[in-house]
């Protein structure tokens, strides 16, 4: 079965003729716990300063916790997908209708919300080998459309215009401050789990086989990739993961609707944290997810009913003056290999 | 020497044109095998029905007892065919090393091979064709005889049997050229390669290959040592029109 090696600097596990060698590098730690640090005191600063902050940073880890899966996806398959937010909608869907129906709190939902979204992605997952370029932008932003007419055809069941209501909150200790910071350290768990597997991912063989993957499909299928399993495996995985989302915002507001999170709207806002951030960079996302969200905020407090159009404006701007996004201007005074160079001995 | 891919009456059209018609031949171990034809022979579909880019619509092909014609090509790679471009295709944003890394950790000897050996084993074949010095740069900046090396140091990474080198020499300066051939010769010795080498340039071909197959419109016209090849009639109408033969052409 699995064999587990922990040596000094690595732990080697071995499965089924596989190896996989997970490098331990403390030396490249501390810039990220520094961050971690930080977004771990905010909301506990939020807390006793100005507890409104703490929806703020609750939405900016859930931008985060979408887009760092997202871009799992997009790298894996090697095509941007569009409609991130239907399996937010499965996910959501399914806990809340189980919830209701059963009554059953978070825990016991969140099983099935991730069997619905890991069902529904492999259903759709000959897409990412049958379509490409345009024709899987504009199939992947027909689904969650299509969700969305869905649920206002069968109201009954999803209550498309009004949405679900009813649904067990995540935490009710009695006190809504502390509610709220419970929320905000349990999204931000997600969120640094989501970030740490999908950077050890990127950073393995996986990584290495993806990264190739994107850069020519039928070369790396030629030199012996399987790129049917990887693109359905990266798809399917990162579905599941964009699924857990739905399930928090379920649990989280009481209520889901798809109104909210199915329409183009939300999905640009994801897009635009992945953009913002830095082109698909797993580190870049959080810092997408939080401008996002406080850009969202501050002018909704400033701006008033003209907010939709400023917010689109600076947004844009932005992807115009910031190419490699807000992370590629960290990455330009530190550049870091891909992999610690091999020095051979000569 | 013992036949290591034999090709039986393969054919593939693209709707009404047929690229290659009933083709048959063997390679045998570790031999050197020529292909030429004129341009639009079929050559390089003739390499991307071996290789399982594209699937035969009739006919079969054979690797050491076992029949590859309806196998993807991940496992043909596994099963050791390997292959370069006519026109380079680079992994543009990895670099070299991670490049050839990739073949390494996918190729015919991946079991049991991590990333770190992957790395180790690619730098040997970096060092062979010379790259080891650019082996941190991204593949896009390389120039275009560095990508023909790294094409080929990523094919050799996968630890093939039958290597299919396609028109190596094209855009190649006589010097960049002279040290492609005598790479390949090498890798050949080295590695104990068979090769299936298509070339327009029959010089290198008179010289490297044991026996060389010519093709037009998708069939064969000829097959021999390069001596027979040089001097059959059908070949140099092929090649050069009926006319040259008749002497009427000055």
């Amino acid at each position: 079965m699995v064999d587990v090696e922990i040596r000094r600097d690595r732990i080697i596990i071995r499965y089924k003729g596989k190896k996989w060698d997970w490098i331990l590098e403390p030396r490249y730690w501390r810039n990220t716990l520094i961050w971690s640090a930080f977004l771990v005191l905010f909301p506990i600063i939020s807390y006793f300063v100005s507890p409104i902050l703490l929806n703020t940073v609750i939405s900016a880890n859930l931008y985060a916790a979408i887009a760092i899966p997202l871009a799992l996806m997009t790298l894996g398959t090697g095509r941007m997908n569009f409609g991130p937010n239907f399996f937010i909608g499965v996910g959501g869907y399914t806990a809340a209708l189980l919830s209701i129906a059963y009554g059953w709190g978070p825990l016991a939902t969140l099983p099935f919300a991730i069997i619905a979204c890991l069902l529904s992605a492999l259903l759709f997952s000959p897409l990412v080998i049958v379509a490409r370029g345009l024709y899987y932008v504009l199939l992947t932003l027909l689904l969650p459309l299509v969700f969305l007419e869905i649920t206002f055809i069968y109201t009954d069941t999803f209550k498309g215009d009004v949405g679900l209501a009813g649904v067990k909150t995540l935490v009710s200790t009695g006190m809504v401050k502390l509610n709220f910071l419970i929320a905000a350290f349990i999204s931000m768990f997600i969120m640094l789990l989501y970030l740490w597997v999908v950077n050890k991912v990127i950073k393995s063989r996986y990584g290495l086989i993806m990264a190739a993957i994107n850069d020519g499909e039928e070369v790396a299928h030629g030199i012996g990739v399987n790129i049917n399993k990887v693109k359905i495996l990266a798809f399917v995985f990162a579905s599941g993961m964009i699924g857990i989302i739905g399930w928090f915002y379920a649990h989280y507001f009481g209520t889901f609707a798809g109104i909210t999170y199915l329409p183009l709207s939300f999905m640009i806002k994801i897009l635009l944290v992945i953009f913002i951030g830095g082109r698909a960079q797993v580190f870049g996302c959080i810092a997408g997810g939080y401008f996002i969200a406080f850009l969202e905020m501050i002018l909704i407090v400033t701006m008033g009913p003209i907010q939709p159009v400023v917010f689109a404006v600076i947004l844009t701007v932005l992807l115009f003056a910031l190419p490699e996004g807000l992370f590629g201007l960290y990455r330009k005074r530190r550049y870091r290999e891909y992999m610690p160079t091999l020095h051979v001995r000569r | 020497m013992s036949e290591i891919l034999k090709v039986r009456n393969v054919t593939k059209s693209f709707g009404g044109l047929t690229a290659v018609h009933d083709l048959s031949f063997d390679i045998r171990r570790g031999e050197t095998v020529g292909l030429i034809g004129p341009n639009g022979a079929g050559k390089t579909t003739l390499i991307n029905v071996l290789c399982g880019s594209l699937y035969t619509d009739r006919g079969e092909i054979e690797m050491e007892g076992k029949m590859i014609t309806r196998i993807p090509p991940h496992k043909r790679c596994h099963l050791g065919l390997s292959r370069t471009y006519q026109i380079p295709r680079p992994f543009p944003e990895l670099t070299a090393l991670m490049s050839v890394v990739t073949g390494a950790l996918c190729g015919k000897n991946r079991v049991n091979r991590g990333l770190d050996d992957a790395g180790a084993e690619a730098t040997h074949y970096l060092e062979f064709v010379g790259l080891f010095s650019k082996r941190n740069i991204l593949a896009r900046d390389l120039t275009f005889f560095e990508l023909r090396m790294l094409e080929l140091a990523r094919a050799l990474a996968t630890s093939p049997k039958i290597l299919f080198v396609d028109e190596v020499m094209a855009g190649l300066n006589p010097g960049e050229a002279t040290k492609a051939v005598r790479l390949i010769a090498r890798a050949k010795e080295e590695f104990g390669l068979t090769i299936f080498w298509i070339e327009h340039v029959m010089a290198v071909l008179m010289e490297a290959a044991e026996r060389i197959i010519a093709i037009q419109f998708g069939e064969k016209i000829a097959e021999g040592t390069p001596e027979e090849i040089s001097n059959n009639d059908t070949v140099i109408e092929a090649y050069l029109g009926a006319g040259w033969k008749k002497g009427t052409c000055n």
